[in-house]
């Protein structure tokens, strides 16, 4: 049997269980997804309220009422994936280094990140994704033109992307527990680079914005999880987009990549806990 | 070449020394002392295919953190050791697939849900072929009756009941070599002696090689011909069971039956007494007096039956933990 198949496998698996368990905490299940879609549908009148005071986020950047909303869309994309599939995994990560639970993941013959990131799906994140997919769509059919099918693949491969950055970023603040002993403080880390990744990258102009923008775009490369795939939909003929999609597709890389080193490193230097 | 060598295996941690109070805390920030624990201390051993070996030791004496070098869950600060000729640490895939270390204290399973569903997890990490894998875990959940409990959520099980079913998640691969720490912490007796008896039946079946660690004396006795006794880090005996009486056990226990009930006042003068119960008395005497303090009692007093026994096991080894503690505290001081 292939490697492939073997993961496949090992994956339906991890998503088949969690899905039987969500299904035992029913009630837990549904407050969950309720209150998710609370979230969006309070983040959706919000940003209402804000345009009816204005036509668009600043003047002349291109982002009016409906791009805007599949800006936001996209970011409730993003983040509903992260969450459905990693969220509560490295969250768990750095329990288990601290309890000495890691120490059975290291026994089984499969890549240990593997099932580091994916033995929980949390499948109560599907409420946000479908949530952002309709409006997506309701802004897309708002908008003047409907996008092609090249921008809808691209937007995909742009979405996985952004995923792959976000995930980078918390793969690599959970491994560091190793080295660190105790680490809470993922969901407030999670919570503040959502925060800069969730408007459109030219609000951050001025003394203060310029340098903001410059070290979330290149040295932690979270603006670029939203914003590309965003801009790719709904702003697609513009001249950045074309370089900002190639470094896009660079970051992720070493992204992925400088975790990857950052995790092995950290498994070399576990020291489980005494039981 | 031995199935498990171990060529001066070591393994120390640096410890933050936090110091009471406040203000210690607070100047920790800035500056903090680190202690250096040794947890092993540059071990020998080898292990042949199919034995059955106890590691004995005190609480923090390097048993677990052994089997946790040995496993590939930690890396050692110095030595070598290769199983089945992988060296553990480098956690290669091929190596495993053919070992299983179960922890009394850790938990494996889906707490949430049936161990069922976990066996299954299992099958397809171990890419095991689905017909085996049925007749191998139907087989486990016979041999330690936990069949009607396989769809039972793993949190309504009893401790026992989990402990059994981690182990058949650990063996549903076939592994040709076991760890196992402490599997029978916490159990009451009955449970305790199943499990002895599930494991001295498959390692009898199976010829697998089992390293065992545990504080209870019965599974040692139960299950095990060598013992390696482990204290400090260090590895001061390895042999049979009843090596440690020759080599430890440098007192025997006399038992007196003393006749017309008429019990001497002076048998201190012979040993340590343990007990008087008229007519009985117990003395505890130094192996190589036996036979002088014998003949003596025996001329001195009428006496209707004498029998000459090693102190119990237990004893003797709780005495070697006790006297190899002293003896590093001693030494470092």
């Amino acid at each position: 049997m292939s490697n492939i198949t073997t993961y496949w496998r090992v994956f339906r698996t991890f998503a088949r269980n969690s899905l039987i368990r969500d299904m035992t905490f029913r009630s837990n299940f549904i407050i969950d997804s309720i209150s998710s879609l609370a979230w969006v549908f309070l983040n959706v009148v919000l940003y209402l309220q804000v345009f009816r005071f204005t036509n668009s986020i600043g003047d002349h950047t291109g982002w009016g009422r409906y791009e805007f909303y599949a800006f936001f869309s996209t970011g409730l994309i993003v983040n509903a994936l992260a969450q459905m599939f990693f969220m509560t995994n490295i969250d768990e990560f750095t329990d288990l280094i601290r309890t000495g639970g890691l120490d059975f993941l290291l026994l089984k013959p499969i890549d240990t990140q593997f099932m580091i990131s994916l033995r929980r799906i949390e499948w109560s994140s599907l409420s946000n994704l479908a949530a952002g997919i309709i409006v997506l769509v309701y802004s897309m059919t708002r908008l003047p033109h409907l996008p092609g099918m090249g921008q809808c693949v691209l937007y995909g491969v742009y979405l996985i992307c952004g995923v792959a950055i976000y995930y980078s970023l918390m793969i690599t603040l959970g491994a560091s527990t190793v080295w660190m002993g105790r680490n809470l403080t993922l969901y407030d880390f999670w919570f503040y680079i959502t925060t800069f990744s969730r408007y459109p990258m030219e609000i951050y102009t001025g003394q203060l914005g310029r340098p903001l923008r410059f070290a979330f775009t290149f040295i932690i490369p979270v603006l670029i999880v939203v914003n590309i795939p965003a801009r790719l939909m709904v702003r697609p003929l513009e001249s950045q987009n074309g370089w900002l999609a190639g470094f896009a597709l660079l970051a992720t890389a070493a992204s992925v990549a400088a975790s990857r080193w950052v995790f092995l490193k950290a498994l070399a230097g576990y020291r489980s806990a005494s039981s | 070449m031995s199935l498990i060598e171990i060529t001066k295996l070591a393994k120390s941690y640096s410890v933050f020394q936090k110091k009471e109070g406040l203000g210690a805390s607070v100047r920790g920030l800035f500056s903090r002392s680190y202690k250096t624990i040794e947890a092993v201390r540059g071990i020998d051993l080898t292990v042949e295919a199919g034995e059955f070996v106890a590691f004995l030791g005190p609480n923090g004496a390097g048993k677990t953190t052994t089997l946790k070098l040995l496993s590939g869950v930690l890396t050692p600060t110095t030595g070598t050791a290769t199983v089945m000729g992988h060296v553990p640490w480098k956690r290669e895939n091929a190596y495993r697939r053919r070992f299983a270390l179960v922890m009394g204290q850790k938990n494996q399973l889906w707490w949430d849900l049936p161990a069922a569903e976990s066996f299954r997890l299992h099958q397809h990490i171990y890419n095991i072929d689905p017909q085996e894998f049925q007749k191998t875990r139907d087989g486990l959940a016979e041999m330690l009756d936990v069949a009607r409990l396989l769809s039972q959520p793993v949190r309504e099980l009893s401790l026992g009941e989990r402990m059994k079913m981690e182990l058949i998640a650990a063996l549903l691969h076939g592994p040709e070599v076991l760890f196992l720490d402490e599997p029978t912490i916490g159990l009451d007796v009955v449970a305790q002696h199943n499990i002895q008896t599930f494991l001295k039946q498959y390692q009898q079946d199976r010829k697998v090689t089992i390293l065992l660690t545990s504080h209870y004396m019965k599974d040692v006795m139960a299950l095990c011909r060598r013992v390696v006794i482990i204290a400090q880090g260090r590895i001061i005996y390895d042999g049979s069971l009843e090596g440690i009486l020759d080599r430890f056990g440098g007192l025997k226990v006399i038992s007196l039956l003393v006749a017309d009930g008429q019990m001497p006042d002076d048998l201190s003068r012979y040993g340590e007494v343990l007990k008087i119960e008229p007519p009985r008395a117990k003395l505890r005497v130094e192996r190589s007096k036996v036979t002088e303090v014998l003949a003596a009692i025996l001329s001195r007093y009428a006496i209707d039956d004498v029998s000459v026994e090693d102190p119990p096991l237990e004893e003797i080894i709780a005495k070697v933990f006790s006297d190899n503690r002293e003896e590093v505290v001693g030494g470092s001081s």
